[in-house]
């Protein structure tokens, strides 16, 4: 069981419960285990803090109590000066001086307030003193002064004249002897009471800063240790990594590859050191690896990005690899962008691989197709019987748009196999020859459209791209309602917009199907489900175009399909145009006919009945469900 | 009842205080005991300020000064042979102090800064004669701190 699930209850409450994760350290136990070291560390060096507090001031205090008791013999020795001269008929003021005496041993005796040596009138309050050699000896040294002052005042009032005046006299000399010298002990077991304790202080202040030292070497080497183990558990999984690390200097160069690169790229670690990254990228994709490099690069710091490209390996193959690109150029440990690269080559293959597979299958269809619509080319040219052709009419737009699917999944394959014109079109034909396409024409209505010209070889990618968005809305709206296509010229091109009165998509479903019309990914299950997005937003990335859906005005979407200018050349520029037939498509003078005429004589990708014009409205007897598809979108 | 592993901690450790106890009872009380005296005893406790002796005539030969100091405050005990009386030994120019160097005065031992309730021991091989005993701090010889000792 990991260390940090260990129940508390179980053994001892462990100290390390204090530190549960270090988010800088990450999960070290070492820290976890031996954590205690930290609070004990504080408590040392609070201790010191007190100590050395305590230190100082005991110094100060003892200094005042040895100047205080070291006045004792002045003081004692005036006031036997003052006695004598005093009886010796001389001014003096012995009880003044008596009393001076005796203050300094009732302050250390009893404790009190003093006058600080070179402090002014300031006074500092003075313990009274607890030690019993010291209380014995202050108080000796307070009977001694009482004996003095009793032998000076009987010599004060005897004067010269008393006869015990030589008596009294020996007497108070001897006394101020004796004081002086219990005065001198007084002070010397003072001071070295004083020393002794700020000894002590100072050894246990230099025991805890001792201690302190050696607990804090202990945390660096414990700290250092965890950080060893978690730079060492950061090496080996970035050496032993099935995707490579590589960091890019700012200028560029490879300033790093772990050492996957020998796995991925047949290469050794230092082998593309100072290299550009640009040499070992296929030519193709460069232009997508520099843009997203530099997008990244002047990014905020921190900022990722992603990218797939192929890397040269050593053999000279390319392997295909996806990256994630992080600039930590901010990070002085990095300095630069990291590439995690990983490499999906077998990914790309297998891909590559349905992608053809699709494409072989769909080519198949596409000419069974093109053959039943051939067969019922001739069936209708052959048939008089007006609800017979309106029948053959109706299973040619079946087969039109079954066409269209199988198309769709030719785009899905990634293959680029198109009817490319070498002249352009007039706008008008590609947008009713996509109507043509759409089963339910009749329901359109194209309107407002400018006199332009569409670029050839977008021309029938064009058709397809409006033909699947006008399915949709047609497929999407009620079938007594209209689909309106219009169009207006913007700053930067032309906007086509398909609208629909029908029941319309929520933000979520707009926001999903623009990203997926904005961004077309690879063909999968999730595409398959909304197929016709994604061969929508194929083909607009192909030429440029931007589609987007919207809410409408109505109640339904409209989808906006802007045609870059480059793609776009005013009317009358069109001369006959002579359709570049790729492989498999048929191109018959049948099919130009039946495709209404257009007037540039290009081939529509389908063919419109005659009556396209002059149709009304259909009748809308027909089962509104049917129209609807399956449910969903492009289905 | 089965012993506990703490219950045996706490065993050990009782029985190993009781051990350390027991050894240091003996240690501390034979190291309290004074030494026999090597000579003829003699008792001198110090206080202010007199200086008192068990006895007053001790034999020639070994003598030990077993010295005490009573306090209450710091006294040494300065020890000179002189058949001077023990309160008329002649003073220093301070007027306070012995003057050791004086003739007719010898000086035999001198036992240093005594602090309170200090213990020396002191032996001295002493002739016959007349011994002095006295404290020759400031003030402390004519506060009456001295004795005499006689050896015959």
């Amino acid at each position: 069981m990991p260390v940090t699930q260990r129940p508390a209850a179980g053994g001892r409450p462990g100290i390390g419960r204090l530190f549960p994760r270090l988010p800088i350290l990450g999960d070290l136990r070492l820290i976890r285990r031996f954590g205690w070291v930290i609070p004990v560390l504080i408590v040392l060096v609070a201790a010191i803090v007190a100590y050395n507090g305590r230190a100082i001031s005991q110094q100060r205090g003892s200094a005042l109590v040895v100047y205080t008791a070291g006045r004792q013999r002045a003081l004692v020795e005036r006031y036997t000066k003052d006695v004598l001269v005093k009886v010796d008929g001389f001014q003096a003021d012995p009880k003044d001086s008596g009393e001076a005496m005796r203050q300094p041993v009732d302050v250390l005796l009893d404790g009190g307030s003093v006058r600080a040596p070179q402090g002014g009138d300031a006074r500092v309050e003075i313990a009274p003193a607890r030690d019993r050699k010291v209380r014995l000896k202050l108080e000796q040294d307070r009977r001694l002064i009482n004996d003095l002052i009793v032998v000076g005042d009987e010599l004060l009032k005897g004067g010269q004249e008393a006869p015990d005046y030589e008596a009294n006299v020996t007497k108070l000399r001897v006394l101020s002897a004796q004081l002086s010298s219990v005065s001198n002990d007084a002070v010397q077991e003072i001071t070295e009471q004083s020393e002794a304790s700020l000894s002590r202080l100072v050894q246990i202040e230099i025991a805890l800063g001792v201690l302190s030292v050696l607990a804090a070497l202990g945390l660096g080497l414990l700290l250092r240790r965890a950080g060893s183990e978690q730079a060492a558990q950061f090496r080996s999984l970035v050496n032993n990594s099935s995707d490579l690390i590589t960091v890019l200097a700012p200028d560029g160069t490879i300033a790093y590859q772990s050492p996957s690169v020998q796995r991925m790229l047949g290469r050794r670690p230092g082998d593309l050191a100072g290299t550009e990254l640009a040499d070992v990228v296929h030519p193709d994709d460069q232009d997508e690896v520099n843009a997203s490099l530099a997008r990244l690069a002047e990014g905020a710091p921190g900022a990722t990005d992603t990218f797939g490209c192929r890397l040269l390996h050593n053999d000279g193959s390319w392997r295909h690899v996806e990256s994630i690109c992080t600039n930590l150029a901010d990070d002085p440990r990095v300095n630069g962008l990291v590439l995690n690269v990983r490499d999906v080559t077998e990914q790309a293959a297998l891909r590559q691989s349905i992608s053809d597979l699709l494409h072989n299958l769909a080519r198949r269809s596409q000419g069974l197709v093109d053959r039943q619509l051939e067969l019922l080319d001739e069936l209708e040219r052959a048939e008089v019987d007006p609800d017979r052709l309106d029948e053959l009419f109706r299973m040619d737009h079946l087969a039109t748009r079954m066409r269209r699917n199988v198309e769709n999944l030719i785009v899905l394959s990634g293959v680029d196999q198109r009817r490319r014109w070498s002249e352009s079109v007039p706008l008008r034909d590609v947008v009713e020859a996509a109507v043509g396409e759409v089963e339910e024409y009749s329901r359109v209505r194209v309107a407002g459209l400018h006199d332009l010209t569409l670029a050839g070889q977008a021309a029938s990618d064009v058709a397809h791209l409006v033909a699947e968005l006008v399915e949709n809305a047609a497929s999407f709206s009620s079938p007594t309602t209209r689909v309106e296509v219009s169009g207006g010229p913007t700053g930067n091109g032309y906007v086509l917009e398909i609208e629909d009165h029908g029941i319309g998509m929520s933000d979520a479903e707009l926001d999903e199907a623009n990203r997926r019309l904005a961004e077309p990914l690879a063909a999968d299950v999730a595409v398959s489900r909304m197929m016709g997005f994604h061969v929508v937003g194929r083909l607009a990335v192909r030429h440029g175009i931007k589609v987007q859906l919207r809410h409408s005005w109505f109640g339904g979407v409209t989808a906006l399909v802007l045609l870059p200018a480059v793609l776009l050349g005013s009317a009358g520029e069109h001369p006959s145009m002579a359709p570049l037939v790729p492989a498999g498509v048929t191109a018959s003078p049948e099919r130009l006919l039946l495709a209404n005429t257009t007037k540039s004589g290009w081939q529509p990708r389908a063919h419109l009945p005659l009556r396209q014009h002059a149709a009304p409205p259909p009748d809308h007897g027909r089962d509104g469900d049917a129209a609807a598809g399956a449910g969903e979108p492009f289905d | 009842m089965a012993w506990t592993r703490a219950g045996r901690r706490w065993a050990w450790a009782l029985a190993l205080v009781l051990a350390a106890v027991a050894l240091a009872v003996p240690l501390t009380v034979a190291r309290r005991q004074e030494p026999p005296p090597r000579g003829a005893p003699v008792n001198v406790l110090l206080h202010d300020f007199k200086v008192q002796e068990d006895v007053a005539v001790v034999p020639a030969g070994l003598v030990t000064l077993r010295i005490r100091n009573q306090g209450p405050t710091r006294h040494e005990l300065v020890v000179i042979r002189t058949d001077r009386a023990p309160d008329n030994l002649p003073l220093q120019q301070d007027g306070l102090t012995v003057d050791e160097e004086e003739d007719g005065i010898k000086l035999v031992e001198e036992v240093n800064g005594m602090d309170i309730d200090e213990h020396q021991t002191v032996d001295l091989r002493l002739a016959p004669g007349n011994y002095v005993m006295y404290c020759n701090f400031e003030g402390h010889y004519l506060g009456g701190m001295h004795a005499s000792l006689a050896v015959r």
